[in-house]
């Protein structure tokens, strides 16, 4: 029994000695950098050599099918909504197939080039994503909207402070809850965990795209209400569709084929369809 | 952007390395609870799935223990974490403890296996020696016979809380930071996936690599005494 004793004792003192070796954090950075070196290399040689996605007979797209109305598991499994139906209107313009992947939302954009040649997901544009990809013309006005339970106190910005919030990784609703003073910010990899966890009462509130919010709460109409998010004093963004960096052919073909899908029509009969619900 | 930029934006910048440490700092506590967890647990499942009746026939308590064992062996882990996070501790707000506990009860099923190997193999004739010089069956096992199975036992469980600590990555699954989810954390603020993730998979070899020599060191201190 001693030695059972000595043992764990032998693995508390181990462990507190990793987190010690452990806080070295220069030593893996040093690593990583001369790693980089050839794959940056190796990349760029890539792009380069790729030309536009134009090229090729089916367009990879990327997703991520935890966004209703915009896009979310179909019936068959397969992602559906507005913007699956859209990129699929606009592959038809194109004379492309289309092929959609669904993925972890935070890993679209750095996906965009390699693994996707276009991310439709209700992705608004950012000064910090332009900087990694192009994107088309805005097709959706978008504002974030405050999920809280019924009878919530919240109710305008000041009230936001030091509030544990839920969102999903990656999204507009995290970069506008981790600026917010005092906030503790939980990261759901789908928007609905964090609504399960503002039911369960682990979270205060939920910050996410307006849409979205509508539609988890008209499934919990009873338990939970959606704050419009210009009483908290949030900008109106736009959603676009993101394509590689510097692949003018393909930004140009998407632009003009979304401006033709508006003037036929076809767009506003994809609103009505899928968001609006007409 | 450069390679330097890229390092910047990924460890620098926005004082984001400390995310990297808070996030192992989440990973370390949660393997260590769930290491001691599992190891007591584990070495109790052990003890009740060799357990048997005078008649030597297994008793109600190796049932149990078998099914414990086969239920956790049969279930992955993550989703034994979300059964854990969004129902059965629904109302728990302390991410760590309901994470340390899932993993607890997970290791404890693979621990026990280790600890009942260990034990099948101390020679029979130990067990039998001690009984026959007067010691009860628990004082023998005690005494002699665990003592000896720990030789055995170290090694296989070094690996079980290397695959511990390597298997708490899932935890951002239920919107806990921990290193790799530190990592994910930084790609989806700066959309460069290398730096972020190549970093924290340095952080975890590092971190692994110590934990290795430390067993070696525990491990060669209890062959001292042995003539091979």
């Amino acid at each position: 029994m001693k030695k059972l004793l000595a043992l764990v004792l032998t693995g508390v003192l181990g462990v507190s000695v990793l987190t010690a070796c452990g806080s070295s954090s220069s030593a893996p950075s040093a690593a990583a950098e001369t790693a980089s070196t050839e794959a940056a290399a190796a990349s760029t040689e890539t792009a380069s050599a790729s030309g536009s996605a134009l090229d090729k007979d089916t367009l990879i797209i990327g997703t991520n099918a935890a966004f209703p109305p915009f896009e979310y598991a179909g019936d068959d499994g397969t992602p559906a909504g507005f913007d699956i139906d859209l990129i699929n209107a606009i592959g038809e313009k194109l004379g492309k197939k289309v092929e959609v992947k669904d993925m972890e939302f935070d890993s679209l954009v750095a996906s965009i080039g390699n693994k996707i040649d276009i991310a439709i997901a209700g992705m608004t544009v950012t000064e910090e994503r332009q900087k990694m990809v192009d994107f088309s013309d805005p097709y959706y006005e978008a504002v974030q909207n405050v999920i809280v339970v019924n009878g919530s106190e919240i109710a305008s910005a000041d009230d936001l402070k030091n509030k544990k919030i839920g969102v999903q990784l990656g999204t507009t609703g995290d970069f506008i809850a981790s600026d917010i003073e005092g906030s503790e910010v939980s990261q759901y990899n789908k928007a609905v965990d964090a609504v399960n966890d503002l039911l369960n009462g682990r979270v205060d509130c939920v910050i996410i795209d307006a849409n979205p919010a509508q539609e988890f709460v008209s499934q919990h109409a009873e338990e939970l209400t959606a704050l419009e998010g210009t009483q908290f004093g949030f900008e109106t963004e736009n959603y676009a569709i993101a394509m590689p960096k510097g692949d003018a052919a393909l930004v140009e073909a998407v632009n003009q084929a979304l401006k033709e899908l508006k003037e036929d029509g076809t767009f506003d009969k994809l609103v009505a369809e899928n968001i609006t619900g007409e | 952007m450069t390679i330097g930029e890229k390092f910047t934006s990924a460890f620098i910048a926005e004082n984001r390395w400390q995310l990297y440490l808070k996030g192992l700092g989440i990973t370390i506590e949660i393997a260590f609870f769930a290491a001691i967890l599992g190891l007591i647990l584990g070495t109790v499942l052990a003890l009740m799935k060799l357990s048997t009746h005078r008649n030597g026939k297994p008793g109600v308590m190796h049932y149990i223990a078998t099914a414990y064992v086969d239920i956790i062996r049969g279930t992955p882990s993550v989703l034994q974490l979300l059964i854990m996070w969004f129902i059965v501790m629904k109302s728990s707000n302390n991410g760590v403890l309901v994470a340390s506990l899932s993993f607890g009860l997970n290791s404890a099923a693979y621990v026990s296996e280790i600890v009942r190997a260990g034990i099948l193999a101390v020679d029979k004739g130990q067990m039998e020696a001690g009984r026959s010089l007067g010691l009860t069956k628990g004082m023998t096992m005690r005494y002699i016979v665990l003592p000896q199975a720990m030789k055995n036992i170290i090694p296989p469980m070094g690996n079980e809380f290397i695959t511990l600590l390597k298997e708490t990555a899932i935890v951002g699954y239920v919107s806990l930071n921990d290193l790799t989810r530190a990592a994910n954390l930084i790609q989806s603020r700066t959309y460069e996936a290398f730096m972020p993730l190549i970093g924290a998979a340095v952080i975890y070899f590092v971190v692994i690599k110590a934990l290795t020599l430390v067993l070696g060191v525990v491990e060669r201190r209890l062959r001292r005494s042995d003539n091979r």
